[in-house]
C-alpha cells in the first residue's frame, strides 16, 4: 500500500517538475552561479542581466507567436538589425520618432512578405524567412556600407538606459543597497519589452484571438473546420514577429547609440534555444512566451554567470548548447513515458502485479 | 502556482542574502604602505623581455606627435588624397580629454585589469600572451573577456559587466571603431580609467579613454607601399584586397597605400579592390576574376592579411600560372614568414601581437606608478620584414 502511495507522490512530484522545468531551471542557475560567481548576486548584475534579456526579448516573443502557430520565422535577426539600422540612419532626418515608426513599420512590411509568401503562395516557412534573412541582412550591408551608423546625441541613450525611480543615489557606493535591487532595473529599455511581454501574454491566454493561434498551431485542418481565417491568422503571426524584431532592433539601436550589421546576427541561436527550452513546440499549438522569456532569463544569467567566472566564448556557447540538450532529453524522456502508459490503468496494472492474473 | 511563488520567493531571499555581502573596496593602506608598494612597482624593470619571436616586448615608435593642419571638410577631398582620412588617421591626437581618472601612485602590484577583447583569433592569442607576460611581471591581477566572434552587442554587455565589477583600470580591444563611442562614454562615466587598444576608435570616442596604443597601420602601410612600388619598378596595375568593414584597417589598409603610389609612382594604377572578408576560399575567387579580367595589365596584389587571404591569393596566381605577381601584405603570421622564405610573398608588415598586448599593459602599469603625462597615442613601431630579414623575425607569434 506504501508502495503505491509513495509512487504517486513522487510521479505527482515529477509532474510537476516536468510542468515548471523552465522554472526550476532559472531558479537553478541562479542559485548555482550565485554561490560560485563572483559580482553575479549583486543589483546592478541583476540589471545587467534583464537589459541583456530586454535586447532580444521582442524578438523572442514574435517568434514563439510564429512558432506556436507551427510555422517558423529564421529572419528574426535580421528584422533586428532592420530595425536597429534605420532608426540610426533616419534619425537625423526624421526625428527620433519619425525613424522609429518607419523602422517598426519596415518590419510589418517584412512580416507581410513572409506571411503572404507562406499562406498565399503556400511556401515553406523555413525558405521563406531564410531567403529574408539573407536579404534583408544584405540590404542593410549596402544601406549602411558595410560600416556602422552611430549618433554624438546620448540623450535619449541615457534615458532608455537610465532607471525612472532613484537614480542618482545608486552609483557605485549604493549599487547594493536593498531598494537598488527593485529600482537599477527600472529602465524604459528594460521596461518596454516586458509590458509587450504582459500584453502578448495576455492576449494569447485570454482572448479568442490569441487562442487561435494555438487552434491553428495544434491542428490547421479543425482550425479551418471551426471557421478561423487560417491565413489571415499565419500572416498575421509573421507580421507580429517580423515588428516586434524591429522594434526591439530600434530599442537596442537607440540605447546603444548606434546601429550596427552585428545587431541582430547572433540573437536567432539564442531565441530559438529560449523558445524551446521554454516549452514551446516546433509542431505548433504548445508553448507561452512567458516560458520563453524565464528561458531567455536562465540562459542570459548562464552566459553572464560564465562571464563572471572568466569562461570563454567557447565555454558560454557550449554551456548553452548543453543546458538546451538536456532540456530536449527531459522532453524526449517525458514523452515517451508518456506514450509508454498511454491508455494503461495504472491502479488494475498494480493489482494484477501483486495479486496474478485471474485464472 | 504555489510552486512558482516558491520559486520566486527562494529567489528574492537568494538575493537579499547576498545584499551586503558585497562591500565596495575600500583602501586600508597607510600612506607607508602605498609608499612601498609604489617604491616595489617602480624597481619593477620589463625591458629585457622578449617575446617568442624574440624581438624586444616592449617597443614603442617614439617620435613625437606632429599632426598636419586639419582641411576644413576632410570628406570633400578624393580618396586618394592623403587627408581625405584626416579623422582617421589623427583620431584622438588633439582632441579634448573629459573626466580624466586620477592615477592613484601607489604602484600596479594588485591591481585588477580587464581587458575586453574582440574575438577569439591566434593574434589575439599572442596578444593575450604579452599582456600576461608585463601583467606577471608586476603582479597586476588580469581577467580577460571575448566578445564572442566579434559581436557589438556582447562587447556592450561586458562594459556593463565591467561597471558591475569596478576593475581598476580596463583595456579595450574595440569590436567596432564607431559602435565603441558609447561603451567608452559609459566607462568614463563610470570612473573607470580606460586604455584603447590595437583597433583606434573613431576621433570623438578619444576624449573618454586615457590612451590608445596600437600599430601605425597608416604608416605601416605607406611603408609597404614604398617598398611595393620598388619590386614593381614604379609601373603597372595592381589589385588590392581589403580587410574587413567596420574598423579602421578596412581604410587605412587601403588608401595609405592608394595616395602614396599617387605620390611616388604616379605610373602604377589601382585596377580594384574588393574586401573578401579575409577568407581564403573568397579571395581566392576574386583574385580568380581579377586575373581573368585585367590579364597580363594586373602586376601586383597588396593584401590586408597575410594568412587566410594571402593563401587565397597565392592560390589563385598559382593556378593562373602567374607567379610572376608581385605580393605584398600586412603581416606577420606564420604562413605570411613561411610565403616570405618560399619566395611567394614580397614583404610583409611587422607587427608583432604580444608587444602589442604588452604595450598597453605596461603603460598601466606606469599609470598605477603615477605616470600622467600619457601621450594621446602611442604607435608600435614600423617596419617591413622582406627575404633578406624574415629569420630574425622567427619563429613566428602566430
Amino acid at each position: 500500500m506504501r508502495d503505491g502511495g509513495g509512487t504517486s507522490a513522487l510521479g505527482k512530484a515529477a509532474a510537476m517538475a516536468y510542468r515548471w522545468r523552465v522554472w526550476l531551471l532559472c531558479a537553478g542557475i541562479f542559485a548555482v552561479m550565485g554561490a560560485i560567481a563572483p559580482n553575479f548576486l549583486t543589483a546592478r548584475n541583476f540589471a545587467d542581466i534583464l537589459k541583456g534579456v530586454a535586447t532580444n526579448l521582442p524578438a523572442a516573443i514574435g517568434f514563439t507567436i510564429v512558432l506556436l502557430a507551427g510555422q517558423l520565422d529564421l529572419s528574426v535577426g535580421s528584422a533586428m538589425t532592420l530595425g536597429g539600422m534605420l532608426v540610426m540612419g533616419l534619425a537625423p532626418e526624421l526625428g527620433w520618432a519619425g525613424a522609429f515608426a518607419v523602422a517598426v513599420s519596415a518590419g510589418v512590411v517584412l512580416g507581410l512578405a513572409n506571411g503572404l509568401l507562406v499562406a498565399k503562395a503556400k511556401i515553406n516557412s523555413f525558405i521563406v524567412t531564410l531567403g529574408a534573412m539573407i536579404i534583408v541582412y544584405n540590404a542593410m550591408a549596402i544601406y549602411c556600407q558595410g560600416g556602422t551608423i552611430a549618433t554624438d546625441s546620448f540623450g535619449l541613450s541615457d534615458w532608455l538606459q537610465c532607471p525612472l525611480i532613484g537614480s542618482a543615489q545608486f552609483g557605485a557606493a549604493g549599487a547594493n543597497k536593498p531598494t537598488a535591487w527593485l529600482t537599477l532595473w527600472l529602465t524604459p529599455r528594460v521596461l518596454v519589452p516586458l509590458a509587450i511581454l504582459a500584453a502578448a501574454s495576455l492576449m494569447l491566454r485570454r482572448t479568442p484571438l490569441g487562442r487561435g493561434f494555438y487552434l491553428l498551431g495544434g491542428n490547421p485542418q479543425t482550425a479551418w473546420y471551426s471557421g478561423l481565417r487560417v491565413d489571415g491568422y499565419l500572416i498575421g503571426a509573421f507580421v507580429l514577429s517580423a515588428s516586434l524584431s524591429a522594434l526591439g532592433g530600434s530599442l537596442v539601436a537607440m540605447s546603444e547609440a548606434a546601429g550596427s550589421l552585428k545587431l541582430g546576427e547572433n540573437s536567432l541561436m539564442a531565441i530559438v534555444a529560449a523558445a524551446i527550452i521554454g516549452g514551446t513546440s516546433m509542431e505548433g499549438g504548445k508553448g507561452s512566451v512567458i516560458g520563453t522569456a524565464v528561458a531567455l532569463v536562465a540562459l542570459t544569467a548562464l552566459i553572464n554567470g560564465l562571464s563572471c567566472l572568466g569562461a570563454g566564448h567557447e565555454i558560454k556557447l557550449m554551456a548553452s548548447g548543453l543546458v538546451l540538450a538536456l532540456v530536449i532529453l527531459y522532453d524526449a524522456y517525458w514523452l515517451y513515458r508518456k506514450h509508454r502508459t498511454k491508455g494503461q490503468r495504472r491502479d488494475l496494472l498494480l493489482e494484477l502485479k501483486t495479486k496474478g492474473a485471474p485464472t | 502556482m504555489t510552486l512558482r511563488l516558491t520559486i520566486a520567493t527562494g529567489l528574492v531571499v537568494a538575493m537579499a542574502s547576498c545584499i551586503g555581502c558585497h562591500d565596495s573596496n575600500t583602501s586600508t593602506q597607510t600612506p607607508a604602505d602605498r609608499k612601498a608598494a609604489l617604491a616595489e612597482s617602480l624597481a619593477v624593470d620589463v625591458s629585457g623581455l622578449k617575446s617568442t619571436d624574440n624581438q624586444p616586448l616592449i617597443i614603442m615608435d617614439t617620435s613625437p606627435l606632429k599632426a598636419p593642419p586639419r582641411p576644413a571638410d576632410p570628406t570633400k577631398l578624393p580618396d586618394t588624397d592623403p587627408l581625405r582620412w584626416y579623422d582617421m588617421e589623427y583620431a584622438g591626437w588633439n582632441c579634448k580629454k573629459v573626466n580624466m581618472p586620477i592615477s592613484p601612485a601607489d604602484g600596479a602590484k594588485g591591481k585588477y585589469v580587464m581587458c575586453l577583447r574582440h574575438m577569439d583569433h591566434p593574434y589575439t592569442t599572442a596578444y593575450t600572451r604579452g599582456m600576461e607576460k608585463i601583467a606577471g611581471a608586476y603582479g597586476i591581477r588580469l581577467k580577460t573577456l571575448t566578445a564572442g566572434n566579434a559581436d557589438v552587442n556582447i562587447q556592450s554587455q561586458q562594459v556593463d559587466q565591467v561597471i558591475n565589477e569596478r576593475p581598476d583600470l580596463v583595456i579595450i580591444f574595440p569590436v567596432d571603431a564607431t559602435a565603441v563611442v558609447p561603451m567608452l562614454r559609459k566607462l568614463n562615466q563610470a570612473g573607470i580609467p580606460v586604455f584603447a587598444s590595437n583597433l583606434i576608435p573613431v576621433d570623438r570616442g578619444m576624449p573618454y579613454v586615457l590612451t590608445w596604443t596600437g600599430p601605425d597601420d597608416w604608416g605601416q602601410f605607406r611603408m609597404l607601399a614604398r617598398e611595393f612600388a620598388e619590386k614593381m619598378n614604379h609601373e603597372g596595375g595592381y589589385c588590392i584586397v581589403r580587410h574587413m568593414p567596420g574598423g579602421s584597417p578596412f581604410f587605412s589598409r587601403t588608401f595609405s597605400v592608394v595616395s602614396e603610389l599617387k605620390k611616388i609612382a604616379p605610373k602604377m594604377k589601382c585596377l580594384d579592390m574588393q574586401t573578401t572578408m579575409l577568407e581564403a576560399e573568397k579571395t581566392a575567387q576574386v583574385v580568380s576574376e581579377w586575373l581573368t579580367k585585367y590579364g597580363s595589365e594586373l602586376k601586383g596584389i597588396v593584401s590586408a592579411d597575410d594568412s587566410g587571404a594571402q593563401i587565397g591569393i597565392n592560390e589563385a596566381c598559382k593556378n593562373a600560372r602567374r607567379t610572376d605577381i608581385i605580393r605584398v601584405s600586412a603581416g606577420n603570421s606564420k604562413v605570411g614568414m613561411d610565403f616570405i622564405k618560399a619566395g611567394s610573398l614580397h614583404a610583409i608588415t611587422y607587427q608583432s601581437p604580444e608587444a602589442d598586448g604588452a604595450l598597453p599593459m605596461k603603460l598601466a602599469a606606469d599609470w598605477f606608478n603615477g605616470k600622467t603625462d600619457l601621450k594621446p597615442v602611442y604607435y608600435l613601431p614600423k617596419h617591413v620584414i622582406t627575404a633578406e630579414d624574415v629569420d630574425e623575425y622567427l619563429p613566428a607569434q602566430w
